[in-house]
């Protein structure tokens, strides 16, 4: 499995664009954790180095085992996160009302970052299994039943919008896997259904008020659409070229929470302007197209929907927190993968990105 | 080759591959023009809100002038004083914060939210004052629960003080928050909500010299308001200094006077060289401290509904009859109009009948001379003066000392007299005049009506041969660069008296002091005083039976005027005592002052009054503690 010769297939091009997203993420970590008042930057910073230096480890260990070893194997992963899930509800570390990490001591694992790759590689390796290209009802629905289980434990933290990530992976694979967007359409219907319903019953106040207050931010302004409206003054402020490094008021003066973190992108369109959203985006598309050209050319279909799952969570994390960073969705708890800040997050990214170089690297291994 | 593709199948994923790549362009660019609209179409505007965001203007009060008697003796101040105030931006369940505030400071919690409620609309930003001029204690209990109140702040604010109280409270007026009606003003540039301006008295007629420039700090702060940075300061400049008119020694000498004799009333005191405001006082007074802060409900109730009425400077606002005082205009025009000379003699039996009307003296005086007839007030002789003269003439001279015009002085609202005449009974009852209500005028009743201060004005015309001085209170400005003397305010008018009147009324008025007059009790050995008397009716004789029993005060009131030395006049006056029913009992405010005057101008030790019997309660109506 470790063949020397495989190295000159890496996709030094999409490792190149996905190292400099991680470093304009440190760059942008250390100017919304910055304090003008102490002159101190935020522990976040060196933290997220570590992270970084321990998932670019953890990118080439995914690299180097052949994904199809991996994927024989999906099954203990997937028994392995799902014990991880229920270890963090019953004896997680509780933050502000949930509880989503397990202690180790320094440093904390946020499981359910992990759960989209296994996701990816559990229904890749399941819906590559069937010979024929033909589908029974009963394919999808014990696919959805793999989702469903890890959905519902991450749900329960409660991190609805991490466990919403999932989705997406799990309906791309399954559309590359033959279900029909037919079939997806009804599921649209229903939920457009149901939806008063989950709104009575399934959600958390918590929850109702974001979504009420994107609907009208101005109508509690110190309130939940507060961040929304500070989002867009933020992006807007920033101008053509940007404020300049630290030199932002409305991240240097704390107008945006959690800047380090869900905002982040909106720190970078302020200090950096639209050339540096521009710059950035321009990344971003660069690392999604690319990796779906590996999809394109796997040697097998296990490859193309591993690629299709992990790229499908990422392309919609990415587009969910840059549309939320102007004010323009319901704020929600979604990082903005590898420039946000999140030890767990960022590794599961880097680990993701090790898959795919694998599917392309041993696109023309058996 | 288990998982390997089938050739349709591959054709198939490489169609939904392309989509999907193609979708995801698409939201990238849909992304990229929304970023464009916000960053570069919008920029201006989020750039201001941004700004607005972290940039704040506070205002920093400005001390208002201080105030000096003639003598340089500070007479108005400011001190400082602690507001609790609540910055509502801080705050994050504003109604928990009022609860417990109102809870911690022990004062009443609707109280507070009432306030809130009138500053709803002023920026978030901006501190409301909750509790003005805070205990120590207040601030200590506040101060010890922080963390449970953010945004409440204790501010330190310069504050009017008046160290003498209620002395001389009409003249220094009050200040307060500027009102809606005085924004709306043109003259009110640069003046917005909340600004401390003079409601009253100097405080009010000179307002723009003492008011200063409030100064401004422009800071950085966070999101949660705290100030990161001050990144511009204009400081504020304090308003400029005033030297008033008013002698300390000599207002506290009338006040003290009056507090003594246990009246109500008024007194201004000139010198009748220049018309420099000496004195002037108007009783019952109010604490002018009790505005500094904003007054409370019940003060204000109880001195607008105060039936002695504390609030109303009688000394210019208050319109009464002249009675006997008037009688010396009625020697000056009969002298300078040439229908008597000072030894015209008129037989007095009691009265006299005039027009078909007998007209009463007060008794029976004989034969007297004009002196005689000043000394004693012998109605019957200026009965005959009103025969012989019209009531323009009258008028003329009337004018020409003061009388029925406003004195000019510089303060607020001061109200005129009425001295008739043909021409206005003419406009203002459609009526000729008829020679008979001459004879009333002639001994100060009738329609003739004068506030003290212009019978103050009278008396100083008289002293000083008949310029008839303008009163003022300001006397020099200091705006930083050093003292500025105010010239004099010009005279209205100069009656160019023939010295033969002068003289006959200045006899006339010494011989009312120093004789067998009515103004004995004005008598200070040496000093020639002159002076007259008056009692001003209430209501005539035949109103008082119509009213029958009443509960109000239809005692008449006293009057004395006065001016001394004779020879060379250097204080010149009036008293009003209210209901005193005699002019003579005025008389002993008006010494005081004289011998308090003469005292300090010799280097004397000034005359000290007995501790008055009762509690003088009308000389303060809203008595606050002074801090």
């Amino acid at each position: 499995m470790f063949e020397r010769r495989l190295y000159i297939y890496i996709d030094w091009a999409l490792l190149a664009a996905i190292v400099l997203l991680s470093v304009i993420g440190l760059v942008m970590i250390f100017s919304a954790t910055y304090d003008p008042t102490t002159d101190q930057v935020g522990t976040q910073f060196s933290r997220q180095l570590w992270a970084l230096a321990i998932g670019l480890v953890a990118l080439a260990v995914c690299l180097t085992i052949d994904y199809r070893v991996l994927a024989d194997n999906s099954l203990l992963f997937y028994g392995i996160l799902i014990a991880l899930l229920t270890y963090t509800l019953v004896f997680g570390e509780e933050v502000g009302g949930a509880k989503r990490w397990i202690g180790l001591g320094p440093v904390n694992l946020q499981p359910s970052e992990f759960a989209r790759i296994v996701m990816a590689l559990v229904l890749a390796t399941f819906y590559a299994q069937s010979q024929s290209g033909l589908r029974t009802v009963s394919d999808w629905v014990l696919g959805g039943v793999f989702v469903v289980l890890p959905f519902v434990l991450i749900a329960r933290e409660p991190d609805l919008g991490t466990a919403v990530t999932l989705l997406p992976a799990c309906l791309a694979i399954m559309v590359f896997a033959g279900l029909r967007l037919r079939f997806l359409a009804a599921i649209a219907v229903a939920a457009v259904l149901i939806a008063p319903v989950v709104w009575a019953y399934g959600l958390e106040d918590y929850q109702r008020t974001r979504i009420a207050s994107f609907v009208e931010p101005e109508q509690d302004p110190r309130g939940a659409g507060y961040q929304q409206i500070q989002a867009r003054i933020t992006v807007g402020s920033g101008g053509l070229t940007g404020r300049g490094f630290l030199q932002g008021t409305q991240s240097q003066y704390n107008f945006l929470p959690v800047a380090h973190n869900d905002f982040i992108f909106s720190v970078l369109a302020e200090e950096q302007g639209f050339l540096g959203v521009l710059f950035t985006l321009g990344l971003y598309l660069f690392v999604i197209l690319r990796s779906l050209d590996a999809a394109r050319v796997a040697k097998d279909r296990t490859g193309t929907y591993l690629v299709v799952g992990i790229m499908a969570g990422f392309a919609f994390q990415a587009i969910y927190n840059v549309t939320m960073s102007a004010g323009l969705v319901p704020v929600k708890g979604l990082t903005l993968p590898l420039i946000s800040y999140g030890g767990s997050s960022i590794i599961a990214t880097l680990m993701g990105f090790g898959l795919i170089l694998n599917v392309r690297m041993r696109r023309f291994t058996n | 080759m288990q998982n390997g593709f089938p050739s349709v199948d591959h054709r198939k994923t490489r169609r939904l591959l392309a989509l999907f790549q193609v979708v995801i362009a698409l939201v990238f660019a849909v992304l990229l023009v929304t970023f464009w609209n916000f960053q570069v179409g919008q920029h201006t505007r989020f750039l201001e809100m941004a700004e607005n965001n972290h940039q704040r203007t506070l205002a920093l009060r400005a001390p208002r002038g201080v105030v000096f008697d003639r003598a340089g003796r500070v007479l108005v101040e400011n001190r400082y004083s602690l507001n609790i105030s609540l910055v509502r931006e801080q705050v994050e369940d504003l109604d928990r914060s009022i609860r417990l505030l109102a809870l911690v400071t022990g004062i009443d919690e609707q109280a507070v939210r009432d306030v809130v409620d009138r500053h709803r609309t002023a920026p978030a930003y901006r501190p409301i004052v909750i509790i003005r001029d805070v205990s120590l204690a207040q601030v200590a209990s506040v101060t010890a629960r922080k963390l449970e109140l953010p945004g409440v702040v204790v501010e330190q604010i310069p504050t009017r003080y008046y160290p003498t109280g209620t002395l001389a409270a009409h003249s220094f007026g009050y200040v307060g928050e500027i009102t809606d009606t005085q924004l709306a003003e043109t003259n009110s540039e640069g003046l917005r909500t909340g600004t401390i301006v003079g409601q009253s008295g100097v405080e009010q007629s000179y307002n723009n010299l003492l008011m200063g420039a409030d100064g401004t700090r422009h800071v950085v702060v966070n999101s949660v308001g705290r100030e990161i940075e001050t990144i511009g300061e204009a400081v504020p400049v304090e308003g400029q200094q005033i030297q008033l008119t008013l002698d300390y020694d000599l207002q506290k000498a009338t006040e003290d006077a009056f507090a003594l004799a246990g009246y109500a009333g008024a007194a201004v005191v000139l010198d009748p060289k220049s018309g420099d405001v000496l004195s002037l006082v108007s009783l019952p007074a109010y604490n002018p401290n009790a505005f500094a802060l904003g007054i409370d409900h019940n003060t204000w109730n109880n001195l607008n509904t105060n039936k002695l009425n504390p609030l109303q400077n009688r000394a210019l606002q208050g319109r009464y009859s002249p009675g006997s005082t008037f009688k010396l205009v009625m020697a000056v025009a009969a002298l300078e109009e040439g229908v008597a000379d000072p030894d015209f003699k008129v037989n007095c039996r009691g009265g006299g009948s005039f027009y078909g009307r007998f007209f009463r003296c007060h008794t029976t005086h004989g034969i007297v001379a004009m002196d005689e007839a000043i000394e004693k007030s012998c109605n019957t002789y200026f009965y005959t003066l009103g025969s012989l003269l019209d009531i323009d003439q009258i008028n003329k001279w009337a004018t020409a000392f003061g009388l029925g015009e406003l004195s000019g002085i510089d303060l607020p609202h001061e109200v005129q007299g009425l001295m008739p005449s043909t021409a206005w009974k003419q406009e203002r009852h459609g009526e000729r005049w008829y020679p008979g209500e001459t004879i009333s005028v002639s001994i100060g009743q009738g329609q003739v009506s004068v506030t003290p201060i212009s019978l103050a004005v009278m008396m100083a015309t008289a002293a000083n041969g008949g310029t008839r001085v303008t009163p003022r209170l300001l006397k020099a400005v200091n705006d930083g660069s050093g003292w500025i003397p105010v010239p004099v305010t010009p005279p209205r008018s100069v009656a160019g008296l023939q010295p033969e009147t002068v003289d006959t009324l200045h006899r006339g008025l010494w011989m009312v002091v120093n004789r067998e007059g009515t103004g004995r009790r004005g008598r200070i050995l040496g000093r020639d005083v002159m002076g007259k008397t008056g009692t001003a009716q209430v209501i005539s004789l035949r109103g008082r039976e119509a009213v029958g029993e009443t509960d109000l005060d239809l005692r008449d009131h006293g009057w004395f005027v006065f001016a001394a030395p004779k020879d060379d006049p250097q204080i010149a006056g009036v008293v009003f005592a209210e209901h005193a029913e005699h002019g003579y009992l005025a008389a002993p405010v008006a010494r005081h002052v004289m011998e308090t005057y003469f005292a300090k101008q010799e280097g004397r030790l000034l005359p000290t009054l007995p501790l008055p019997s009762r509690p003088p309660e009308i000389v303060s109506v809203a008595e606050v503690d002074n801090p």
